[in-house]
């Protein structure tokens, strides 16, 4: 005997084809129409983990990127600021040294000594510079003024041996604020201001002897000087390198991450179609059984 | 010797038995959508000849009989607990993954957004806008741990509901078993026994789906049901109720047979699916929720209170437990940026010295977002939320695929079944005409013997 085929089992088997096509395009439409992939993490749960994973990665850069343009901002500040000392201190030396010898009437002297006065007062301003109310040569006490003068005197540094560093990449920071006392003071016994007050009485006095080892002492400054702009110019070229670096990353995660969410149109379309087809086979193969009955030839 | 009468007899018999299979097949066709029934068969026999001039009697109705595969039976009793266990599962963890939401649309987001905070506060340790976003972010960070372990919390007790609901089911239709063995000897002595066995084996089918049983038929109308365990559901006439208790802490409830507690022996069924997704699957994902929101507040605390505030104060802890937890349990619920912090944004400790510019603790606390901090140094908080996310979808994933093949094989059993017991219309359509023609036909044989008498009746007058 073959096959009894009955009515409720073809009804059934109709029914279920016909579900199993509808679910099946219904997929397809719900990928096309909302561009995801992933629309329930059962869908792909490792995708759908690895895509966390991703996200955060781009979490995280985004974050570095946002460091990196504030600390190049404050480093591009920084590094004028610290080209502006360099000239005032080469003035400050060839102001000293036009004062040096007997050739210098004493007017040219006061002329001398003013200028010094003046340069004095630019590299304080220079030292006190602040950006967003924090000094930039404060270290990590950046709200406090490092240099305060009162009268024709600039007192000792107020602010902290500690600098302050910003996270521009995982294990990887840059100096943000710097040690004013470091520059100006270093390890010599005094710092650039009271050489530049020893200068002007030097040069007011046409004590030789004074404005020569003043000028040492200004090129020990000038030394640290420089020295700190180079930091900043490495840590300048460091971050041009991470931008790039981590504008890539950010490519390289977000094309994975669209990889694993997003839906691949070509291969969603086409699937569509082809279960577009096998549903409406599926709806007509059910039609037609349905029709047939030996019933209708009694 | 057989006579004209005798042959008028049974040629009536014939009449009578052909028109009964057609009455059979009008059972069949109007039942053919009717659920549970067997298609029924008319036995004919025919009757011998008394003696060797005898031809025969003719025809007689033997009975009616049902159409029934018993292993079959017995083999859907068995897939439907494990299907329906499954599609229990799925569909509770549905709601689940809902709940949980897509990467990019949930917690991972405020973890980052709460890291960002701290990252910006280190770029600008005095900025207050930036502290007031730390405040910010960290309280969102909170209050998405306490709306994810509320939500997973309502998905648990709906599915203690749905248990509750699934226990009055079987007790309804372990009643209505118990009725119908009342009625077998009754059904038995007058030819009903085939309607009562079909119903009582769609109850059992309806049983089954709701948690794992086993059905002992007995074969004369009386089937006795008992749990998986051996528990007794119904013994002939009798019923024992399955009962649900509130059991604290959380006053879900357990379900007892006869005073003793068998939650944990029911696996099958809609009704050991919930119990699954209530007592194992929903609170291992709770557990791990708790396990990292102890794990952030507690890295982040550490980092915090070893640090200094805005006005050079030691560091209290950035989150606090309220109401308080022991261990980690209940740690994603009571998780909430603590109130001393909250109320003062200065609070937060950015410096790791007493230097308000001093950014080392914020950037210590940014750095957590990449830190291998947990499951002994392998992951980061990010990893471990990717694991909840995971560990959810595969759930619901592996519960959905198992469904999918358990349901064809339930399919393909149905099928198998309806072969032998499901009703073919063409199959009735022939049986129709068949029945019909040969009642035409002995119909002709009757008026041919009554031709005969009354031939013979007319020569003797």
């Amino acid at each position: 005997m073959g096959l009894r085929v009955t009515f409720n089992g073809q009804f059934r088997d109709a029914t279920t084809n016909v579900e199993r096509a509808s679910e099946r395009l219904l997929q397809f439409q719900r990928q096309v129409s909302s561009g995801r992939r992933l629309d329930r993490v059962s869908d792909d749960p490792s995708g759908a983990s690895a895509a966390l994973g991703e996200r955060t990665k781009i979490a995280q850069i985004d974050q570095y990127t946002r460091s990196t343009d504030s600390a190049y901002s404050r480093l591009t500040v920084l590094d004028t600021v610290l080209s502006d000392m360099v000239t005032k201190l080469t003035a400050a030396q060839v102001a000293a040294t036009s004062a040096l010898g007997t050739t210098p009437t004493d007017a040219q002297r006061t002329a001398a000594a003013e200028q010094l006065d003046g340069l004095k007062a630019a590299l304080l301003d220079d030292f006190n510079t602040s950006l967003q109310g924090n000094y930039l040569f404060a270290g990590t006490k950046s709200t406090t003024k490092p240099y305060v003068a009162s009268g024709g005197t600039v007192a000792a540094y107020a602010g902290s041996s500690t600098e302050i560093q910003v996270d521009i990449e995982q294990d990887r920071a840059v100096t943000v604020s710097f040690d004013g006392g470091a520059i100006t003071k270093g390890s010599d016994t005094t710092d650039v201001f009271a050489i530049m007050d020893g200068l002007i009485a030097a040069v007011n006095a046409a004590d030789s002897t004074a404005i020569n080892s003043g000028i040492a002492a200004l090129q020990n400054v000038f030394g640290r000087v420089t020295a700190v702009q180079s930091r900043v110019g490495a840590a300048m070229q460091t971050l041009d390198a991470e931008k790039v670096l981590l504008s890539a990353t950010k490519i390289a995660s977000s094309e994975r991450l669209s990889k694993l969410e997003d839906t691949n149109m070509a291969e969603a379309i086409t699937g569509m179609q082809q279960a577009d087809t096998a549903y409406k086979a599926a709806l007509g193969a059910a039609a037609a059984a349905a029709k047939v009955s030996l019933m209708d030839y009694l | 010797m057989s006579d004209l009468l005798t042959s008028l007899n049974s040629a009536a018999r014939a009449l009578d038995a052909q028109r009964f299979g057609m009455d059979v097949t009008g059972q069949n066709i109007a039942n053919v959508n009717t659920p549970g029934y067997s298609r029924r068969a008319i036995d004919l026999v025919w009757i011998a000849p008394y003696d060797k001039m005898s031809a025969g009697g003719g025809v007689e109705v033997v009975g009616v009989r049902a159409l029934r595969d018993r292993l079959l039976d017995r083999r859907l009793q068995q897939e439907l607990p494990a299907e329906r266990r499954e599609a229990a599962i799925a569909e509770a963890l549905r709601t689940v993954e809902a709940a949980i939401g897509r990467p990019g649309e949930s917690l991972d987001v405020k973890l980052n957004a709460f890291f960002d905070s701290f990252a910006k506060l280190a770029d600008n340790p005095t900025s207050s806008v930036a502290r007031q976003e730390v405040l910010l972010q960290g309280g969102a960070l909170a209050t998405s741990f306490q709306d994810m372990a509320a939500r997973l919390r309502s998905a648990q007790a709906d599915s203690d509901q749905q248990i509750r609901a699934v226990v009055d089911q079987v007790n309804t239709l372990t009643s209505r078993m118990a009725a119908l063995n009342a009625t077998a000897s009754h059904a038995a002595a007058t030819g009903a026994l085939p309607a009562l066995q079909d119903e009582q084996l769609y109850l059992a089918r309806q049983l089954s789906e709701l948690v794992d049983v086993s059905v002992i038929d007995h074969g004369n109308g009386v089937v006795d049901i008992t749990l998986g365990n051996g528990k007794p559901l119904v013994v002939a006439e009798h019923q024992y109720d399955l009962g649900t208790s509130s059991t604290a802490p959380l006053g879900y409830a357990s379900i007892t047979s006869g005073g003793v507690d068998v939650t944990s022996q029911i696996t099958g069924g809609r009704l050991g699916g919930l119990l699954q997704v209530r007592d194992v699957n929903v609170p291992a994902y709770l557990d791990q929720l708790d396990t990292l929101a102890y794990n952030v507040a507690t890295q982040v605390n550490t980092l915090h209170t070893a640090g200094y505030d805005q006005t050079g104060t030691a560091g209290v802890a950035f989150f606090t437990f309220s109401p308080s937890i022991v261990g980690t349990a209940g740690a994603a619920e009571a998780l909430v940026v603590n109130p001393l912090v909250a109320a003062d944004a200065r609070k937060i400790a950015a410096a790791s010295i007493t230097d308000v510019g001093d950014n080392q603790t914020a950037r210590g606390i940014a750095a957590l977002r990449d830190a291998r901090v947990l499951n002994s140094g392998t992951a980061t908080f990010t990893d471990a939320w990717g694991q909840l996310v995971y560990t959810v979808g595969r759930d619901s994933k592996d519960a959905a695929d198992d469904q999918a093949t358990r349901e064809e094989i339930v399919r393909q059993v149905d099928q198998l079944r309806d072969q032998i017991s499901g009703v073919s219309l063409d199959e009735e359509a022939a049986n129709l005409l068949k029945f019909q023609r040969a009642y035409e036909a002995n119909a002709r044989f009757f008026k041919a013997c009554e031709d005969t008498i009354d031939s013979l009746l007319r020569n003797l007058s």
